[in-house]
């Protein structure tokens, strides 16, 4: 038998908010927080439009000397989540955590900086530190050393999948037996690779994303970080720890289809959604919510969209599905993350948040995105969805707490 | 698997094997090169003769022959010529699984990092509207993975693992684990490691690189490591699937576990937890081990501790128990390593010859059975171990199939 899992704690670190109740507040007013970029520039793209997360004092000067901005809003996220969970560092609970962290584009500033210098100083611009700083393995060692976990620490690289793959490989140790609390979720720093990459391929909003929308004519980028504390559920009962909500199960999927585009039919989508229920014993009629990937892309919308008729058939319609990359941004390895905690604050707080920039539906996009304000509804089970570039799906199953 | 006997389907074996390495590219002939003691650490003259260790001449198109081969860098065609032969050693492009069955797993922390250099670098020097956009998607940390299942259409999933030094143990613990809760009939686990030009200039300024003359690991005169370049791979399927269909299972992946020490002063019982840990899900005891293919890259903290926690795990038993270090030969090709040194663990498994230890002449610490010359082992298990520069432990136990 599997051993079931709650998530005991969640944190975030977002444009909208770095503590949870600020945050939900934030989407449910469906509050875009998309607007010119402040700290961070990119080459010939000046300005340049996104969300940006303002940490406090004391996560800024948390940043570990050897660490990078991507692994600062890990870390943040993290100590949020554990402190969320009731788990204090170094005690003995925490010492047999793990962790796990998505991340599609790591710490890649590190090779912009070295690049900068590369002009004038050619060779002698890579610096000694270089080597560990490129090592996105430390997103998951920072933490792990900064709270004293000893368990297991993975780096997951999906694309913009990230987040929830971290969620499920979490969920797989902590269901096995070989971990009971792992410390999981995804983050990402805006780049250039990212931005530049996306205005060539036309995929990058020329103004603000609109998911859904008539108007969707691509990405808009964020930054941030999403952890939510996953815990065997007797192991959670133990300590006296209150399970946010269960982590039921995911499924897993990959377009192989091509190396940016997804699957145009969704197929890739509708095959992790069906193994997602499946493999939690959940019915489809069950799914009271979904979180979207919708990145404001028609590749991914209208995709997205027939994906979600796939499963739930007639009943597509009346399935409440949204994205908050419309007021985020779309946050790359961190997004699923995020919204994994948005989905666990759906249920805490029985709503669900819009899709905002939504005023006029795309002609190929039909269904209920919930728009521009979050509704208070019952919430018992949630679909988070994502798909990353390259083109692996990862739906993870989030619900009522048992 | 931790708890194999409880979920999931069964034993996961492992039905194809693949390498490449300076010192051979199958399984056999780089089993012959550990056993006659060669090693590829040579000098890089322009870095003061640090040690490397390169696969010389290397063609991908001699191994594969996949859609966009060009395009991708050196460690990701590393990755898909490894996987191909894999595949092939699986049986299984004779008699392919369908699609959706199939899933990657790619250990991969530094295999995107030249093309993002590059990339980057081209912003900065030529301007944003003079740089190869098709690069860009090859510059992130999961596009080697993505390339990898593209090639071979593996749409049951597509996971890459950055965890440095421990990424090919925490592969193949989760490609089994992925296998054992039926989401993928066989997962293909690849490793693949090659230093561009930088990174290897990074690591030689950071001080880690020791001069090829004195590079030696577990010994008391080590004074750092060697990069070297390698891809493995290994086809993973449940025992029940591999027979049904034929396949021949070369060894079952009996139990992996992951710790990660906190500072350097744990390392010792981290990599203990992690071993012990690996040998409990294989239901084993340390009496067991006939064989630990070491991690030991010449580094003063890290071999120290795996030879202590190693003595420590094995205990009454240490004294007998051969392990072997192949990075003495083939340096630490990092991302590719715990899969070279799982693929020479099933060639000793095969063979009865456990490869000695290239140019062990003092060990630190006393009291293993550092292999000499070891002839006719009889290898039922083995624990393959390392402990990664970040200081994540990682251990993996392979275990010889009983016969149907």
């Amino acid at each position: 038998m599997r051993r079931r899992v709650v998530i005991t704690g969640c944190g975030v670190v977002t444009a909208a908010g770095t503590e949870l109740e600020p945050f939900w507040n934030a989407l449910m007013a469906g509050t875009c927080f998309i607007g010119p970029v402040r700290h961070f520039s990119c080459p010939g793209m000046e300005p340049l439009t996104g969300t940006e997360v303002t940490l406090p004092e004391e996560d800024a000067r948390e940043e570990d000397a050897r660490g990078g901005r991507c692994a600062q809003l890990a870390l943040a996220a993290a100590r949020r989540a554990l402190a969320d969970a009731g788990l204090a560092s170094n005690s003995p609970a925490a010492e047999e955590a793990g962790v796990a962290i998505g991340t599609t584009l790591g710490e890649e500033r590190q090779v912009g900086e070295l690049n900068d210098r590369w002009p004038a100083s050619g060779p002698d611009s890579i610096d000694p530190g270089f080597f560990s700083r490129s090592d996105n393995h430390r997103l998951a060692t920072l933490v792990a050393r900064k709270h004293g976990l000893s368990g297991p620490t993975l780096v997951s690289a999906t694309a913009c999948s990230s987040g929830n793959a971290a969620i499920a490989w979490g969920y797989e140790l902590v269901s096995s037996g070989a971990a009971d609390v792992m410390v999981v979720g995804g983050a990402d720093a805006l780049t250039r690779s990212i931005y530049t990459g996306f205005l060539r391929m036309g995929a990058l909003s020329k103004t603000i994303c609109h998911p859904f929308d008539r108007r969707l004519d691509g990405v808009s980028f964020g930054e941030g970080a999403g952890v939510v504390v996953l815990e065997e559920m007797e192991h959670a009962r133990r300590r006296g720890a209150a399970a946010r909500a269960e982590l039921a199960g995911y499924g897993v999927s990959n377009d192989a289809y091509h190396i940016t585009a997804p699957d145009p039919n969704g197929e890739g989508t509708v095959a992790a959604i069906r193994q997602a229920l499946a493999t939690s014993g959940t019915a489809a009629e069950e799914v009271d919510y979904v979180s979207a990937h919708g990145t404001g892309t028609p590749y991914n919308d209208v995709a997205e969209t027939k994906a979600m008729k796939a499963v739930f058939g007639e009943r597509a319609r009346q399935v409440p599905i949204s994205s908050i990359k419309s007021m985020l941004g779309h946050t790359n390895g961190a997004a699923s993350a995020i919204e994994a905690v948005a989905c666990t604050l759906a249920l805490r707080y029985q709503g669900v948040p819009p899709t905002a920039n939504l005023e006029e539906p795309h002609p190929e996009c039909d269904l209920d995105y919930v728009p521009l304000r979050g509704r208070s509804m019952r919430v018992g089970t949630c679909l988070n969805l994502s798909a990353g570039f390259g083109g692996f799906n990862v739906c993870v199953v989030i619900k009522r707490a048992p | 698997m931790s708890t194999a006997r409880e979920i999931g389907r069964g034993p996961v074996a492992v039905t194809g094997v693949a390498v490449l390495t300076p010192l051979g590219d199958t399984p056999d002939s780089l089993a012959d090169a550990l056993r006659d003691r060669r090693t590829a650490v040579a000098p890089v003259p322009d870095l003061g003769g640090v040690g490397t260790a390169a696969i010389k001449d290397f063609e991908a198109t001699r191994y594969a022959n996949v859609r966009g081969l060009r395009l991708y860098n050196r460690p990701t065609r590393l990755g898909i010529c490894a996987a191909k032969m894999a595949l092939a050693d699986a049986g299984l492009e004779s008699a392919p699984l369908p699609k959706e069955q199939v899933g990657v797993v790619l250990a991969s922390t530094f295999g995107h990092i030249e093309t993002l250099l590059e990339y980057d670098r081209s912003l900065v020097t030529a301007g944003l509207q003079r740089t190869n956009p098709a690069l860009m998607p090859l510059s992130i940390p999961s596009a080697p993975g993505a390339a990898i299942s593209l090639s071979f259409a593996a749409k049951a999933f597509s996971v890459t693992l950055s965890d440095g030094g421990a990424s090919s143990l925490d592969a193949l613990g989760l490609g089994a684990r992925l296998v054992q809760g039926g989401r993928a009939r066989a997962c293909l686990v690849v490793g693949a490691f090659s230093a561009c030009q930088d990174l290897l200039r990074a690591a030689w300024r950071a001080g880690l690189l020791a001069p090829a003359a004195d590079y030696r690991v577990f010994d008391r005169r080590r004074s750092g490591m060697a990069l070297g370049e390698a891809a493995a791979a290994v086809v993973l399927e449940c025992l029940e699937d591999a027979r049904a269909r034929g396949a021949r299972p070369r060894a079952l992946v009996s139990g992996q576990a992951s710790t990660f020490a906190t500072d350097p002063g744990r390392l010792e019982r981290s990599l203990r937890r992690a071993a012990e840990g690996a040998l409990k899900g294989a239901g084993l005891s340390p009496g067991d081990v006939d064989l630990v293919s070491a991690g030991a890259c010449g580094s003063r903290d890290g071999d120290a501790a795996e030879a202590r926690a190693l003595a420590g795990v094995l205990g009454d038993t240490a004294a007998r128990t051969p392990v072997a270090a192949i990075k003495a030969n083939l340096g630490d090709a990092f991302d590719a390593a715990g899969l070279v040194q799982a693929v020479a663990a099933l060639s000793a498994m095969k063979s009865g010859r456990v490869p000695p230890v290239a140019g062990l002449e003092e060990p630190e610490v006393p009291g293993l059975r550092y292999a000499v010359e070891e002839a006719d082992v009889d290898v039922r298990h083995a624990l393959v171990t390392s402990i990664s520069y970040e200081g994540a432990c990682s251990a993996l136990v392979l275990s010889r199939p009983h016969d149907p």
